[in-house]
């Protein structure tokens, strides 16, 4: 846990619950998150990692407890905030959510649209982005006429081309093969060593090997006792 | 292209209603331009005194124009209009009819509730005996214009109601079938603004084009309907005194469909729901 001390907090959260109908998600979760750190959220399907990251951008809102996201209280946030939010932290999705008429320079160029960036920093900040996950020459090619592994490495480039503090990735291997997840892991762990936080959620535990950093579990809806593995 | 003709239809019905209120007033406007109030002397009313009363009503500035019709004139045209009847008055005497001032109001002092105000005022003049002008006329034309007025304003909230229904549904169709976008931009830190006003934009091009289309229509059934008149040779001369709107009667119909195309995508935009992400 020193490392966790020295380290600035970037993800906090405190005593969070969540409540859908009568069904528990979260109870009671609490850790912190340094700035740097590469964690795995672990934990089966509906353990609630997917709704905990959702919480981290504001889409889902505690029923008790706070949750800090870059040094904002991300649970008194406004709405009108949210967006601004949004755009320090990345998020890629197991279904990679790529816009099917968009081209792969299009999809990636979106969150600098939304924020009115200048054409010429698009291009810019786009093509460094799909660089960084070598898919560059795809660039004018439409999501479908991409394999899975390019689909997902779009969908980073879509999360990295803010340069977000934090990077969220839920279920990021869920479609893809052993190879495939090494090399997203890899361009994970690139990005972290950056200085992105990098947090994944996954029940994969190929991933959890391949990762070997700091692990924090959610088993119905509870964070179990920390397991550290060292690399 | 459906939701821009079904607009197109339902306003142009309201302009129809609104054609016909515009002429109808234009020719209210015309028969309350022809009412001329007759502002009688008193029998014994010495010339200095006249001129006191005429000097009065010129410096009134609801009066137009002042017409002078002395007791001679005023027999003078009795017997023109009626010379059967012209011995009765031989028989009299005397000249009974009574001196008399015909006056014009200025258009802004034409409104019944102004002539009746004016009348009043006009009956306390010394030298004055009575004020009269057509009152059950002015009257009865100003009900119907205001019976006009109010079916125009029901019929034309109801149809603008059924614009915005028609535009909102067209704009929620556009907002479901964009759906995993607007989700998409939501979670990559799109404000709401910039999610809004593309169909706030697609709303308003809606209801522009939508009014366009409609003057376009009711400018050709306008037309055809002047022709129909002339060729019939029914109503001569009365197909040059409708008309059709102004420029700028123009210019405020696009501008009002437009703003009932931005009201009809923020309609679907609330009822979308804020947040899909």
């Amino acid at each position: 846990m020193a490392l966790l001390e020295q380290a600035p907090k970037m993800i906090q959260l405190i005593h969070v619950s969540k409540q859908y109908d009568q069904r528990l998600a979260l109870s009671d979760v609490t850790f912190e998150i340094g700035k740097g750190e590469f964690v795995l959220l672990m934990g089966p399907s509906g353990a609630g990692k997917s709704t905990l990251l959702r919480m981290l951008i504001g889409a889902e809102r505690p029923d008790e407890g706070q949750i800090f996201v870059h040094q904002k209280n991300v649970t008194a946030l406004k709405s009108s905030d949210v967006p601004y939010l949004r755009r320090k932290v990345g998020t890629v999705f197991q279904d990679f959510r790529l816009l099917p008429k968009k081209s792969v320079f299009d999809n990636v160029a979106l969150p600098l649209l939304v924020q009115g960036i200048s054409p010429a920093d698009i291009r810019r900040k786009v093509t460094e982005a799909l660089r960084a996950v070598g898919v560059e020459h795809k660039r004018d090619q439409l999501p479908a006429a991409l394999s899975t592994g390019e689909q997902q490495r779009v969908c980073i480039a879509r999360a990295i081309v803010n340069g977000p503090v934090v990077l969220l990735a839920d279920e990021p291997t869920g479609n893809l093969d052993p190879a495939l997840t090494s090399e997203i892991i890899e361009l994970f762990k690139l990005i972290n060593a950056r200085g992105t936080t990098v947090v994944v959620a996954t029940h994969d535990p190929l991933v959890m090997a391949q990762v070997n950093r700091r692990v924090l579990t959610l088993s119905q809806g509870r964070l179990l006792p920390e397991q550290r593995v060292l690399g | 292209m459906v939701a821009i003709l079904t607009t197109a239809f339902t306003l142009a019905c309201v302009g129809v209603f609104l054609l016909l209120y515009v002429n109808l007033r234009a020719a209210a406007g015309w028969l309350q331009d022809d009412i001329k109030i007759m502002v009688y002397l008193d029998e014994r009313l010495a010339s200095d005194s006249v001129a006191e009363v005429e000097q009065h009503l010129r410096a009134d500035r609801a009066v137009a124009s002042l017409l002078f019709i002395s007791k001679e004139q005023a027999l003078g045209e009795f017997k023109a209009q009626f010379p059967s009847e012209s011995h009765l008055l031989d028989g009299l005497g005397q000249n009974p009819l009574p001196a008399s001032f015909v006056v014009a109001l200025n258009p802004s002092f034409r409104s019944v509730d102004a002539i009746k105000r004016w009348a009043e005022r006009v009956r306390q003049i010394a030298g004055v005996s009575k004020v009269d002008y057509n009152q059950d006329w002015i009257d009865a034309l100003a009900t119907v214009i205001r019976s006009i007025e109010l079916v125009a304003i029901g019929i034309g909230v109801i149809l603008s109601a059924a614009a915005v229904t028609i535009i909102a549904n067209t704009i929620r169709l556009t907002l479901f079938a964009r759906r995993d976008e607007i989700a998409i931009l939501r979670l990559i830190g799109a404000t709401t603004i910039f999610i809004r006003v593309p169909y706030l934009m697609e709303g308003a091009v809606l209801g522009a084009l939508g009014s366009t289309l409609s003057l376009v229509m009711l400018k050709f059934m306008y037309e055809l309907f002047r022709q129909q008149m002339r060729t019939t040779g029914r109503f001569a001369g009365l197909d040059n005194l409708i008309a059709f709107f102004p420029p700028s009667v123009c210019l405020a119909l696009v501008a009002v469909g437009m703003g009932l195309g931005v009201a009809g995508s923020f309609v679907s935009i609330r009822r979308f729901g804020e947040a899909k992400a």
